[in-house]
């Protein structure tokens, strides 16, 4: 099983937490959204998607060509999976983590299938986002693998 | 065959192109050099303190600055401790990252007048900056803040803000003292543009209706349309939870015309679009019009389209471009100049520089990656309840914490 861990990130903090994954998980590699064409997505790759927020809940600026991309093209995703990890800030209550959730509501309306839990990091909370990202793609994988047996 | 770059200025564009220098140049070794004894720039002393989500990027930073072909040089002046010319001398690249942090002055009377405080100094000051500690600015309760950017927003929820909504937040003890003191009752935030003409992001008004006992005047004109500013405006005077501790006031297209006082502020007059003056009683200004140039060590009419200064000298950020643009933004920049920087070095074959470029440090007084982890420690583990950082504001009490050594980057190896 092949892992991608794929990051839109606007500051660099998704980036981080995404290369953090691909080194902490066996046969993991990390993608850039913006280097990813949405035609290149495959069933036989599970993909981790991690996704900040931008501005008033836009998504980021390495996120925003692959979802044109993916609203232009409109692959049909049916058999490829995918768990989510958004990145916010609670201080804006009202677009705290809107950058994945619109992600992951594009993924879903092409077919893509969703596995784990969503996950969330607040950077306004004092959890160390490499931590959380880290346990969350650990836990999510473990149920893919015990979905997959 | 290693690349020696000293980046000049530890801020978001100077740990950016180390980040992105790392990656397009395998193998470079970095040296960040820092006026003051701790890194991080805009970051530490700009960011507001109760914007710790904006600040957690130096999570980004540690790595870069904890990377073994990275070595950070602080309490080191380019231009005063060492010279420009000894640094390009001595490294194959020199990258200007030293931002802009003069205020743009109001240009109008009476600017001179205590109680009128450019926003660069009180947010240096609300941020435990050692150079403004020494300097703090006199806080009444009635304040006018001029200017309609996010550093305006900024300096509104400092003021406006009771003291148990900075839980969380790093802001230095004695600011939080000088608050409560002044106990501000009005803001007054007033631009020369129209709502839609704002330049702060929406989202930065929309969390001011969180301010806890406050009521919010936006006038009626400016919520009119459907521009996302005019949302948010409509959305705090809508949303607000009302109460009397303190009043915000928004006016738009007014221009400050004078400040007026005997021994200090008394008012300001400013005029709208028809040439109707509209006086404002007050007793503390603050301008959040912008900071200025020239920057630092960038000569001046420099051509800076692609980063490019001269042989091996560039520039980044602010330094380049001017003072616009956010924390993404000087990722941006950063990773632009870094592939000028990468493609100039790569072209040139084989370093130029010397095989120990930390000489010229070397008897100087400078911190470096243990002195800012001391100092880094010591502020998390005393940090007052509710507090994550209890910032040192004084700059010997970081350099007895940072224990810098004389001559203590001579042995390392090159």
């Amino acid at each position: 099983m092949s892992i991608d861990v794929l990051y839109g990130t606007e500051s660099g903090n998704a980036e981080m937490a995404a290369e953090e994954i691909a080194a902490a998980v066996a046969d993991a590699r990390s993608l850039d959204l913006q280097d990813l064409d949405p035609d290149d997505l495959s069933a036989s790759t599970v993909y981790l998607v991690l996704c900040s927020t931008y501005g008033d809940g836009e998504l980021p600026a390495s996120a925003q060509p692959f979802v044109d991309g993916l609203q232009a093209q409109k692959p049909d995703l049916t058999g490829v999976r995918y768990a989510i990890f958004g990145l916010g800030d609670s201080s804006y209550a009202e677009s705290y983590s809107l950058g994945g959730n619109r992600l992951a509501e594009c993924l879903d309306a092409l077919g893509a299938e969703r596995f784990g839990d969503f996950g969330r990091h607040d950077a306004s909370s004092s959890e160390d986002l490499v931590a959380s990202a880290i346990a969350w793609a650990r836990a999510v994988l473990a149920d893919a693998a015990v979905a997959a047996a | 065959m290693t690349f020696q770059v000293a980046i000049v200025g530890s801020g978001p564009a100077g740990c950016y192109t180390a980040q992105a220098l790392l990656r397009t140049l395998p193998g470079v070794r970095i040296t960040l050099v820092e006026r003051l004894p701790v890194p991080y720039g805009l970051v530490r002393y700009g960011v507001a303190a109760d914007h710790q989500g904006t600040k957690a990027v130096t999570r980004q930073f540690d790595r870069v600055l904890g990377h073994p072909d990275v070595t950070f040089v602080g309490n080191v002046e380019v231009g005063a401790d060492v010279s420009l010319e000894v640094l390009r001398s001595q490294f194959d690249a020199v990258v200007i990252a030293t931002g802009l942090c003069r205020d743009r002055r109001l240009g109008i009377a009476g600017e001179e007048l205590p109680g009128v405080i450019p926003s660069g100094w009180l947010t240096r000051w609300a941020n435990g900056h050692p150079d403004a500690t020494h300097a703090r600015p006199r806080l009444g309760r009635r304040a006018v803040v001029i200017g309609n950017g996010n550093v305006a927003i900024d300096v509104a929820r400092l003021l406006a803000k009771a003291q148990d909504e900075f839980t969380g937040s790093d802001l230095p003890g004695e600011v939080a003292s000088a608050l409560v003191a002044a106990d501000v009752g009005e803001v007054v935030i007033v631009g020369r543009g129209t709502a839609d003409e704002a330049r702060f992001d929406p989202v930065m008004v929309k969390e001011l209706a969180q301010v806890a006992g406050a009521t919010f005047d936006v006038p009626e004109s400016s919520s009119a349309s459907a521009s996302p500013r005019s949302d948010a405006l409509r959305h705090l005077a809508d949303d607000q939870r009302r109460g009397n501790r303190v009043v915000v006031r928004f006016r738009f297209g007014w221009t400050p015309s004078r400040i007026e006082g005997e021994d200090r502020v008394e008012k300001v007059v400013f005029a709208d679009r028809t040439g109707t003056e509209h006086s404002v009683a007050t007793d503390t200004v603050v301008s959040a019009i912008g900071f200025t140039g020239p920057a630092p060590l960038v000569p001046d009419g420099a051509r800076v389209e692609d980063g490019r200064l001269g042989t091996g000298l560039y520039a980044v950020g602010w330094a380049r471009r001017g003072p616009r643009g956010t924390i993404p933004d000087a990722r941006t920049d950063a990773r632009l100049v870094a592939e000028v920087v990468a493609g100039d070095l790569g072209a040139q074959h084989r370093p130029t520089s010397r095989s120990e470029p930390h000489r010229c440090f070397a008897a100087l007084p400078a911190t470096d990656l243990e002195g800012w982890q001391a100092i880094d420690r010591y502020e998390r583990a005393t940090a007052a309840h509710g507090r994550v950082r209890n910032k040192v504001t004084d700059r010997r009490a970081l350099l007895q914490l940072a224990r810098p050594r004389l001559n203590h980057l001579q042995g390392e190896p090159a």
